[in-house]
């Protein structure tokens, strides 16, 4: 049940009207079976993995506390992460591996080839199971108490705004949320409507329609002229950010309506003007997950000069390997920690980094800079094979100029586009419902009002599901 | 609290219905064209229109070797010449998308008669969960019976049956399962599965004994097409005819269902009695049950030859001319019910044709590549093929050249309406020829040397002698030959056949 469907427009309504008419103590039933339906529109199969991991993160972190001695609780730790990671290696890595291997064993002429599996990957598993898993690292840490309430603990993990591409809640901030008694409010209401219409104006609108022009170039490159491919490659950057903020947006805000409030996924990571910042303002709940159970376990910047930078480069290789089993995501990932750490030491060795107001020049000139370095390497990220990223970036440098197809936009495109990059910059460092809670009753419907129509009139007809749902 | 909510559910009201507004006036026709051009279809039918003809593929599919390579509606049509007859066509469909498109012919319309296509593969589960299924709904939302915003609501939100390949796959692959057969004897598969499970191990041998795997896969195709029985309670497409029948009864439609011709012989030649038991079967069901309800059903079922059809290592329903107006002839048989006194025996004994044309406008001209026809440009009426950017052939005459008598073909006189967007092309007017006892002719004239004028429709001409040699070719084909990017546009497309 995708967020931009009619299903997901009736399903909502019906959960959240259940929800506040029914008695505190059976609001974890509701939310819990809602989840699970949610989940089910996928595949039903699949269901059961999501018990498997709500039960083994259930029961190993009520044994961390009932036997508390060291051994005992790395033990259950080690048998938490083989069950959690080893079901996201098998449904996300295993024909990777077995491709690659069977590859190196052709090539030794060893005689040897590992069959591979044929099976649809398990939507949002990569989510689940990072947050399954933040909730047993904090618990073996003692940062955080064992919940005894198995019915909270598998609707922390499968709550279903974030279920299938997060944000990637943390245990200490989404369970209390969703135990606690939450009143009905119009302010949650209007927020959460709010938000839910811009998500669905960034992931239809903008999302939708870039996807269908990103796929045509992507899909025959040599047929463009070098401008047509630096079209689609812009195209594409904005593609997935709105694709994934639109996702991260509606989350948040069906969320909202039921009073529960999840973290911010992205905040106009575009005005960014290093990369560093960039991954403070992308996907923050994966980037602090890294950091709070990678980055800072390695070392992080505590540690000499040359271990920080191969630490940083482990966290970007692991992240990028997060996104898919492909090597392109993992030259992703390896070119984001290379140029991280090339800025890092550029930047203190002639002390550039400073503080610039926003919107200034030095600002908008630096957000250039990082938004086309980011839009370079989205290149691997989109295509299917490292071959296929060579040939755009030949393409793209040494074109010729000419089109055997004629790349048409239509104009509504570049309209909504500026729209959003327009309201994009104008939302720096806010949120799309607190910014519009400060216009006037007139504008803010007008504005209600163009999002509508667009989203209704400008949608984009193909259906193209959330590009992270693959993660 | 409640006012407020109230209040803004007015605000959100006015908006709506200001967006309706707009988007009625500015928006609805482009989006129907872009979306839903099928409706184009219905939109072409005259308001004096007797009898109209919906089908599929069906219609106009014809063989390079056909003398007449009209449409069997346009034959229909040949038995009542006082009558005016159009049709619908719409490849892959079925009486799911005719239901709509036939409640949107306007209720002004004089047509009294409608005759329906009822295809007995469009019953089965790989035809209803078929992948075509997808693209032809969306092509219906903006034409539903519902206020225009709505429609675009339902196209925006995927509200529609929209469902992705494997998903689709798995809808058949479950039916095959769990449809078992039924039958008053001793059969010993179960379901489709196992017989094609069967078939595929046990295969058809050749002559000599070996397995043919080419007509193993055939025959396997035969099993999974027309190994199912219809559930009259819960086919889906029984309820499309019904609501049909429905349709017709309150517009006071006449109406005919033409159960179209399967390649019943070569069924039993591949897989044998149990198959034809389940085809004939299924072909009563569906006579019974819709005569039942007042409809006329023309059963052609076992009408057309095996020889007639023109996919031999398919199924289909696409006749070569003798078949299409076999179907013909019959259903006209059927609308003596109500148009006896316009009936007259056709005259299909014309042996050849040597004068051809195509304006592109006229659907029951039937030349090969007519999906290069557009809109984009004409020269005469509203439409022109397009060649270029992907498009490497234009609209193609197809003819056996052998039955013209040779005395009265020496030369091929050819003349049509061009339109360049630049010389920067190799285009090229290309005959080529094709016979048993010679080798294959092609000549390939390029344009660039006779046209020279851009953005401008321009006359074409050319005469190409006849070769002795190629005069007793099977087919002949006469097109424009753009293998480049450039576009060029074709109109007015003459070929006469000479004697001087």
């Amino acid at each position: 049940m995708l967020f931009n469907t009619i299903e997901y427009l009736l399903f909502l309504p019906i959960v959240v009207i259940t929800y506040f008419l029914i008695p505190h103590k059976f609001r974890w039933i509701l939310l819990l079976a809602a989840s699970y339906f949610f989940y089910m529109s996928w595949k039903v199969e699949y269901l059961f993995l999501i018990i498997i991991s709500t039960l083994v993160g259930y029961l190993s972190g009520v044994l961390m506390e009932k036997y508390p001695d060291k051994k005992s609780k790395l033990l259950l730790l080690i048998f938490n992460l083989c069950v959690n990671l080893g079901l996201l290696f098998f449904f996300k890595y295993f024909n990777f591996v077995a491709e690659n291997l069977n590859l190196l064993f052709d090539k030794l002429e060893v005689g040897r080839n590992i069959p591979l599996m044929n099976f649809l990957l398990p939507v949002g598993i990569s989510f689940y199971t990072f947050q399954t898993l933040s909730y047993s690292i904090d618990v073996y840490f003692g940062r955080q108490k064992a919940e005894k309430h198995l019915g909270y603990f598998a609707l922390y993990v499968s709550f279903f705004p974030q279920l299938v591409a997060g944000p990637i809640e943390r245990f200490s901030r989404l369970a209390p949320q969703l135990k606690a008694k939450h009143e009905f409010t119009y302010d949650n209401l209007s927020n959460g409507l709010r938000l839910i219409l811009y998500g669905l104006f960034i992931k239809m609108v903008i999302a939708d329609n870039l996807a269908g022009i990103v796929d045509k170039i992507y899909a025959n490159p040599n047929n463009y002229s070098s401008f047509d491919i630096l079209t689609g490659i812009i195209f594409y950057s904005f593609q997935i950010y709105s694709d994934f903020y639109g996702y991260s947006v509606i989350a948040i805000g069906s969320a909202k309506i039921m009073g529960v409030n999840l973290m911010n996924n992205f905040k106009t990571p575009y005005l960014a003007k290093n990369i560093a910042e960039f991954w403070q303002r992308w996907h923050i709940s994966l980037s602090t997950w890294f950091r709070d159970y990678l980055y800072y376990p390695l070392g992080g910047n505590r540690v000499k000069k040359n271990r920080w930078a191969i630490n940083i480069l482990i966290v970007f290789v692991v992240s990028g390997i997060w996104h898919g089993a492909n090597w392109t995501f993992l030259i992703w990932g390896a070119l984001f920690g290379i140029l991280y750490i090339l800025e890092k030491i550029v930047n203190s060795t002639f002390n550039l980094e400073k503080e610039h107001k926003p919107y200034s020049l030095w600002h908008i000139l630096l957000s250039i800079k990082t938004f086309g370095i980011v839009t370079l390497i989205w290149v691997f990220f989109r295509s299917q094979s490292f071959g296929e990223a060579i040939n755009i970036f030949t393409l793209l440098f040494s074109g010729t100029g000419q089109t055997a197809e004629a790349l048409t936009i239509p104009g509504y495109v570049w309209f909504w586009l500026t729209i959003f990059i327009v309201t994009d910059i104008l939302l720096y460092n806010k949120r799309f419902d607190s910014w519009l809670a400060n216009i006037p009753l007139v504008g803010r419907w007008v504005i209600y009002g163009i999002f509508i129509f667009s989203i209704i009139v400008h949608a984009g007809v193909e259906n193209f599901p959330f590009i992270y749902f693959q993660f | 609290m409640c006012k407020k909510i109230l209040f803004k559910i007015f605000l959100l009201s006015v908006t709506v219905v200001i967006i309706s507004f707009i988007y009625n006036k500015w928006f609805y026709e482009s989006d129907v064209q872009k979306h839903s051009d099928i409706i184009n279809l219905v939109r072409d039918i005259p308001n004096d229109a007797d009898i109209i003809y919906i089908g599929e593929s069906s219609n106009i599919s014809f063989r390079g070797d056909d003398i007449d390579k009209r449409p069997i509606s346009a034959f229909v049509g040949d038995f009542f010449p006082k009558l005016n007859t159009y049709d619908i066509t719409k490849p892959a469909s079925h009486a799911g998308i005719y239901k709509i498109l036939l409640a949107n012919i306007p209720t002004d319309n004089q047509v009294k008669t409608i005759i329906v296509t009822l295809n007995l593969r469009s019953f089965n589960a790989t035809w209803i969960y078929s992948n075509l299924e997808t693209p032809l709904q969306k092509s219906l939302v903006l034409i539903k019976p519902y206020p225009p915003l709505f429609n675009r609501f339902l196209l925006s939100f995927k509200g529609y049956d929209i469902k992705s390949e494997s998903e689709r796959e798995q809808q058949y692959k479950k039916k095959w399962k769990s449809d078992k057969f039924k039958l008053p004897y001793e059969f010993q598969f179960k379901n489709v599965i196992e017989w094609d499970y069967w078939m595929a191990n046990s295969g058809i041998k050749d002559s000599v004994g070996n397995i043919d795997y080419k007509q193993t896969e055939l025959a396997c195709h035969y099993i999974k097409t027309y190994g199912f029985q219809i559930d009259t309670t819960n086919n889906p497409r029984i309820e499309d005819f019904n609501k049909i029948i429905k349709l017709a009864k309150k517009r006071g439609w006449n109406l005919v269902f033409n159960l179209l011709a399967e390649n019943t012989e070569k069924a039993k030649k591949l897989v044998g009695d149990d198959l034809i038991y389940m085809i004939n079967e299924n072909a009563n069901i569906l006579e019974n049950y819709f005569q039942n309800r007042g409809v006329r059903v023309v059963n052609n079922l076992n009408a057309v030859e095996d020889e007639q059809f023109i996919d031999q290592d398919w199924t289909t329903e696409h006749y070569a001319e003798k078949g299409r107006k076999t179907v013909a002839k019959n259903v006209s048989e059927a609308l003596k019910t109500w148009h006896n006194d316009f009936y007259v025996e056709a005259d299909f004994s014309a042996t050849y044709q040597t004068d051809f044309f195509n304006n592109c406008d006229n659907k029951n001209v039937i030349w090969g590549q007519m999906h290069t026809i557009t809109t984009e440009l004409a020269y005469s009426g509203k439409k022109s093929s397009r060649t270029g950017a992907g498009n490497d052939f234009s609209i193609t005459l197809e003819y056996p050249l052998k039955v013209i008598p040779d005395s009265l073909k020496q030369n091929i006189a050819i003349e049509l309406m061009l339109n360049q967007a630049s010389s920067n092309h190799n285009a090229k007017l290309v005959m080529e020829a094709y016979g048993t006892d010679f080798r294959p002719y092609w000549i390939g004239l390029d344009l660039k040397n006779d046209i020279h004028e851009v953005n401008k429709w321009v006359k074409y001409n050319k005469n190409i002698t006849i070769p002795d040699s190629i005069k007793q070719a099977d087919l002949i084909k006469i097109y424009i030959f753009n293998p480049t990017r450039e576009k060029i546009y074709i109109d007015d497309f003459r070929v006469v056949v000479e004697n001087r």
